[in-house]
C-alpha cells in the first residue's frame, strides 16, 4: 500500500526536478548576455586586451570611471532623467483624467475622441516620425528638452488612457453615487473616491512609461539631433559607432545604461509584467 | 447554523436599502449633476486631446500629405505629385528586398518567441513559488533598452572572439563559424536571433498568466479518461488559453511590421542591404537621401500592410474570448 502510493509521489517529484534543471539551464543561458556586460565592465584594461569577451578574472572600476568622464555618461544619466520623469507624469496625469473621463463621464463627442485616441495605438510612431520632425522644427521645438518631453508623452498616453480607463470602468457605481447623496462634488468624487481606488494601476502605469521612456531611442536620435540632452540610449551607440573606442568602457556604458532598468524592474517586477498584462489583455 | 432566514440587523442610522432604489423615477443622475459631469468630462479630456492631435493625428495627416507630394525637407511648396511616389515603390527592387526581410522577420520574429514562450510558460506552470525567479529571469531581455542588446550581442558575435563561434568550436562544429553580422547569409538571422532572445520573455509572461486560469478540473478529467500530455495540452489547455495567445501574436506580428531599432542598431541594413528592412530602408531615404516624401510614403506602406492583419486576429481573439465567457 505504501510503495503504490509512494512511487507516483517520487515520480512527480523527479519530474519537478527535472523541470527545474532545465529552467535553471534556460535561465542560466536567458542571463547570460547580462553576466557578459558586467564581467567585461568590471575588468581591468589588460584582462580585456587578452581575453575581449571572456568572464572576468579580474576586478576594477576602471572602466565604469573612464565611461562615466570620458564618455559623458554621467551627462546621459543626467538627460536620461530630465527625458523620462517629465515624460512620464505628463502621461500618468493626462492619462488618468482623460481615463476617468471616458469611462465615467458622459459628454458630447466622447466616443469619437475616444476613437481618436485608439487610433495612436493602432498605428506605429513610425508612419508619422518624419512629418513630426518637421512639424517640431517649425514650432521652435527641436533639440529641445521640452519638445522631446512632449513627443515621448504623445506617444504613451494612448496606451496610458486605455489601460487607466479599464481600471475606472471596474470601480462598482454604488460608492459613487453614495458620495453623491453624501454632497460631494464631480470634481471630489474623483479625487477623493474614485482616484485613491485606482493607484495600483495608475503605478503600473507609471513604471511602465518610465521604463518605455528611458529606453527609447528613436525619439532622442530624430528630435535631438544636435546632441544636448543626450540620453543614455543615444550616447550609448555613439560610443558604439566611434571605432577607436575600447570594449571595456563601452561594456560599462552599457552598464550604466542597463542598471537602472534592471533595479526598477526587479524591486517592480510585479507591476510590470501585471501593468503588461491587463494593459495587453483589456486591450 | 442556516443564517439564510435570520433577519439581518439593520445598524441604527441607516435608511433601508430599498429608499435607494427610487422606484419609478428615471434612472440615471439628475440633470444638475448631468451638466456637471460633461462639464468636467469636456475639461478633463481637453489636454489629453490637445497633446494626441498636435503630436500624433496632425503629423499623421501630414504623412498622408506627404506621400502624394514631392517634399524634400526644403522646398516651402512641393509640387503635387499624386500616386507617383507609391508608383516608384512598388518598381524599386530594394522596396521588394527589405519586403522579403520583412516577411522572413514577420514569419520566424512571430512563430519562434511564440513556441519558445510557449515552452517556457508550460515548464514553470506549477512550479508553485520558484516561478518568480524564472518570471524574472525570462522578463528582463525585455526590459532592457535595445541599443544595450546590440552592443551585448555584437560582442556574442563577434569573428574572431566571440562567444558563438567558440561555443561552436568547442562542440565540434568549428566548420560553421562565421562573421555573424557581416556575412550577409547570415545577419538577418543573427539580428532575428537577437530580437527573439528579447521579446520571448514577454510571451512567456502572459502565456503564463493566462496558463493560471486555465481549469485544472478539465485537465485532470482528460488524464483520468487516458489522454497523453500532448493530446491534453491540444485538446484542453490549448483552447482555454487561445484568446490570449491570439492576443499575444497579433501585438508580436504588428511589431515584425515595425521592425526598425534593433536592426539599425546592430547592422544598420547592412551588409550589402543584407537585413535592410522597410523601417531602416524609410529612415535612409528620409533623413540621409532627403528623400522626405518618398520614406514617409514607405512607411505609410508598412501600416496599411499591418492593419488588416491586426483586425483580423483581434476580431478572432474577441469572439474566441467572448465564447469563452459563455456569451
Amino acid at each position: 500500500m505504501t510503495t503504490y502510493t509512494a512511487r507516483p509521489v517520487l515520480r512527480r517529484q523527479a519530474a519537478l526536478g527535472g523541470k527545474h534543471l532545465i529552467l535553471l539551464g534556460l535561465s542560466v543561458l536567458m542571463l547570460f548576455p547580462l553576466v557578459l556586460i558586467l564581467s567585461t565592465a568590471l575588468k581591468t584594461d589588460e584582462d580585456v586586451r587578452s581575453n575581449p569577451f571572456g568572464l572576468f578574472s579580474s576586478v576594477s572600476s576602471d572602466n565604469l570611471v573612464t565611461a562615466w568622464t570620458v564618455g559623458n555618461f554621467g551627462d546621459y544619466v543626467l538627460n536620461s532623467f530630465l527625458l523620462s520623469v517629465p515624460s512620464t507624469v505628463i502621461v500618468v496625469v493626462l492619462s488618468t483624467l482623460g481615463g476617468y473621463a471616458f469611462a465615467r463621464l458622459p459628454f458630447p463627442g466622447r466616443s469619437l475622441a475616444f476613437y481618436l485616441v485608439v487610433l495612436g495605438l493602432l498605428v506605429p510612431f513610425f508612419t508619422y516620425m518624419i512629418p513630426l520632425y518637421f512639424q517640431l522644427r517649425g514650432m521652435g521645438l527641436l533639440n529641445t528638452l521640452l519638445g522631446a518631453n512632449l513627443v515621448l508623452a504623445s506617444t504613451g498616453l494612448s496606451f496610458g488612457t486605455f489601460f487607466i480607463r479599464a481600471f475606472f470602468t471596474d470601480l462598482p457605481t454604488e460608492i459613487e453615487e453614495a458620495a453623491r447623496i453624501d454632497g460631494a462634488s464631480e470634481w471630489q468624487i474623483f479625487v477623493r473616491v474614485m482616484l485613491p481606488l485606482v493607484t495600483s494601476g495608475a503605478g503600473a502605469l507609471a513604471v511602465f512609461t518610465f521604463l518605455q521612456n528611458w529606453n527609447n531611442f528613436l525619439v532622442p536620435l530624430l528630435y535631438l539631433p544636435s546632441g544636448s540632452y543626450r540620453p543614455l540610449t543615444t550616447g550609448l551607440y555613439l560610443f558604439l559607432g566611434g571605432r577607436s573606442v575600447d570594449i571595456g568602457p563601452l561594456a560599462a556604458g552599457a552598464l550604466i545604461t542597463i542598471l537602472p532598468v534592471m533595479v526598477l524592474f526587479v524591486v517592480m517586477q510585479r507591476q510590470v509584467t501585471q501593468g503588461f498584462l491587463s494593459g495587453a489583455v483589456k486591450g | 447554523m442556516s443564517t439564510d432566514t435570520l433577519p439581518v440587523a439593520r445598524p441604527a442610522g441607516e435608511p433601508p436599502r430599498a429608499a435607494f432604489r427610487r422606484r419609478g423615477t428615471p434612472v440615471g443622475p439628475p440633470r444638475v449633476t448631468r451638466g456637471a459631469q460633461t462639464r468636467l468630462g469636456l475639461l478633463m479630456v481637453a489636454p489629453l486631446m490637445v497633446m494626441v492631435v498636435v503630436f500624433v493625428l496632425f503629423p499623421l495627416g501630414n504623412a498622408v500629405y506627404y506621400a502624394f507630394v514631392d517634399f524634400n525637407g526644403i522646398n516651402p511648396r512641393p509640387p503635387f505629385v499624386g500616386f507617383g511616389n507609391f508608383v516608384e515603390l512598388f518598381r524599386d527592387p530594394s522596396v521588394w528586398a527589405a519586403l522579403k526581410n520583412n516577411v522572413i522577420w514577420i514569419v520566424l520574429g512571430t512563430t519562434a518567441p511564440l513556441v519558445i514562450g510557449l515552452a517556457l510558460a508550460l515548464l514553470v506552470w506549477g512550479t508553485g513559488r520558484s516561478s518568480i525567479f524564472y518570471r524574472i529571469a525570462f522578463f528582463v531581455p525585455y526590459v532592457l533598452p535595445q541599443v544595450a542588446i546590440g552592443v551585448v550581442w555584437g560582442w556574442i558575435y563577434d569573428p574572431a572572439r566571440g562567444w558563438l563561434n567558440r561555443a561552436l568550436e568547442a562542440v565540434g562544429l568549428g566548420s560553421l563559424t562565421t562573421g555573424w553580422l557581416g556575412n550577409p547569409d547570415t545577419a538577418l538571422y543573427a539580428v532575428l536571433g537577437t530580437a527573439v532572445w528579447a521579446t520571448c520573455g514577454f510571451v512567456f509572461v502572459i502565456l503564463l498568466s493566462a496558463l493560471r486560469n486555465v481549469d485544472t478540473e478539465l485537465v485532470d478529467a482528460a488524464r483520468i479518461d487516458g489522454a497523453g500530455t500532448l493530446g491534453r495540452l491540444w485538446y484542453v489547455v490549448l483552447p482555454q488559453i487561445m484568446p490570449v495567445f491570439l492576443m499575444v501574436t497579433t501585438i508580436t506580428l504588428v511589431g515584425g511590421f515595425s521592425v526598425f531599432d534593433i536592426v539599425f542598431i546592430m547592422t544598420g541594413g547592412g551588409p550589402a542591404g543584407a537585413t535592410e528592412v522597410l523601417g531602416t530602408y524609410a529612415y535612409g531615404n528620409a533623413f540621409q537621401l532627403n528623400r522626405i516624401s518618398y520614406g514617409t510614403a514607405l512607411a505609410l506602406v508598412i501600416t496599411l500592410m499591418a492593419i488588416p492583419f491586426a483586425i483580423w486576429l483581434n476580431r478572432l481573439q474577441r469572439r474566441l474570448s467572448l465564447q469563452g465567457t459563455g456569451a
